[in-house]
């Protein structure tokens, strides 16, 4: 598939299009940067005093660089269609290739981070367990009960969340046979042909 | 097992024919078993027609040392020939301690079963759930494409009458490292049986 550009942002792009590779790979590398960290604006002014054009317009350019970048990181663009959609806003062979250079090298850092950002369930993080004897309570001496502590760690929004639970043996076997189970669905036919006909 | 003094006497006066007579001991007994192991019989002998002629403050002592008794022996687990002797410096006639250890040790395991119950504890997981859901894409990209589970765990709390559950998401690889860790401990537990 090809991107779509508006309007807009062809026009921010268009400023890109005249510069040097060599230049054009600094406003790349600017752009991953700003799209770890977020934006700085006095970097702005030090590139458009070097270039001698408006402060806007590089931050145009540098916008609609690092748009460029994660709206074909959100889509997975192939390296074909990257260039193919590139090609549309006029940019030469060797911007291009710097330009794809910049996209394959920098893709799946792009996807992690936009990954970051999607909404999280509470997730799994970490399982400890011990195995007690229960010997004697207040209430009750000469016991015999055994029990399985179990400490699972979750994980939501970054932060970790420590539960304790405990079982017994029979419980314990039925647990993990029941996951098991859940696993091997993973395997099944009809969910390999689910998976592989989602693309 | 150790009982206070005004406990043995309380024991005694159960014992003592002038107070509750032969025929009416062994129901007494069986109430405050039952008063014990069921909370709906906890006033059985206040109510029960048959206690009407005796006076009312020495049938609450005795009981009270009766059910103190129980409850002691049956968590300490005393064996009989220690019941008998307690008894017998209560004064008890060989037939009384007789009744007596019939009827208790027939009651001994539900009320040790009951006992065993009362203390505090972690969340106890009964069962689990799960969900196997395949994600698609989300509003800041596509292509994400991998499995993911949801699993509850259903746990019984201590006191509340409801499992409670606990809800977390897996992708298939920390499913794997989850039941991996629980065969570990089921492997364990394997070893442990046999020994």
């Amino acid at each position: 598939m090809l991107l779509a550009f508006e309007d807009s942002h062809k026009e921010h792009l268009s400023f890109l299009v005249d510069l040097d590779p060599e230049v054009l790979n600094e406003f790349g590398l600017i752009s991953m940067n700003f799209i770890r960290k977020g934006t700085n604006p006095k970097v702005f002014q030090g590139a458009a005093q070097k270039l001698g054009v408006p402060v806007e317009t590089v931050q145009n350019g540098v916008e609609g660089l690092m748009f460029l970048l994660t709206e074909s990181c959100k889509y997975m663009l192939s390296e074909i269609d990257f260039q193919d959609s590139v090609m549309t806003l006029g940019f030469g062979e060797e911007t291009r290739a710097t330009l794809l250079g910049l996209y394959t090298e920098n893709q799946r850092e792009v996807r992690s981070i936009l990954q970051e950002m999607s909404m999280e369930l509470p997730h799994y993080r970490d399982l400890e367990w011990r195995f007690d004897m229960q010997l004697a309570s207040r209430s009750l001496r000469h016991q015999m009960v055994p029990s399985v502590l179990l400490r699972l760690v979750t994980e939501d929004e970054g932060e970790k969340k420590t539960t304790m639970l405990e079982t017994d043996p029979v419980n314990l076997v039925h647990m993990t046979r029941v996951l098991e189970t859940a696993l091997q669905e993973m395997k099944s036919g009809y969910c390999r042909r689910i998976a592989r006909n989602i693309k | 097992m150790e009982l206070g003094a005004s406990v043995l006497e309380n024991i005694s006066l159960a014992g003592d024919v002038a107070h509750i007579p032969d025929k009416l001991f062994g129901k007494f007994l069986m109430c405050a078993c039952q008063g014990v192991l069921l909370e709906k019989h906890r006033d059985a002998v206040a109510d029960n027609p048959a206690f009407k002629d005796l006076e009312k403050a020495t049938l609450k002592s005795a009981y009270s040392g009766l059910v103190t008794l129980i409850l002691e022996a049956a968590k300490h687990d005393t064996t009989e020939q220690s019941i008998s002797t307690l008894l017998e410096e209560c004064k008890y006639t060989p037939e009384r301690i007789k009744e007596f250890t019939k009827i208790f040790t027939a009651q001994k395991s539900h009320i040790q079963l009951l006992l065993g119950k009362i203390g505090s504890s972690f969340p106890h997981i009964v069962d689990v759930d799960w969900r196997l859901d395949y994600y698609m894409k989300n509003n800041h990209m596509e292509k994400v494409n991998s499995a993911v589970y949801l699993i509850s765990l259903k746990t019984e709390i201590p006191g509340e009458a409801d499992t409670r559950d606990i809800q977390f998401s897996c992708s298939l690889e920390q499913l794997q490292d989850l039941v991996g860790k629980l065969r570990d401990a089921t492997k364990c537990l394997e070893k442990i049986a046999q020994v």
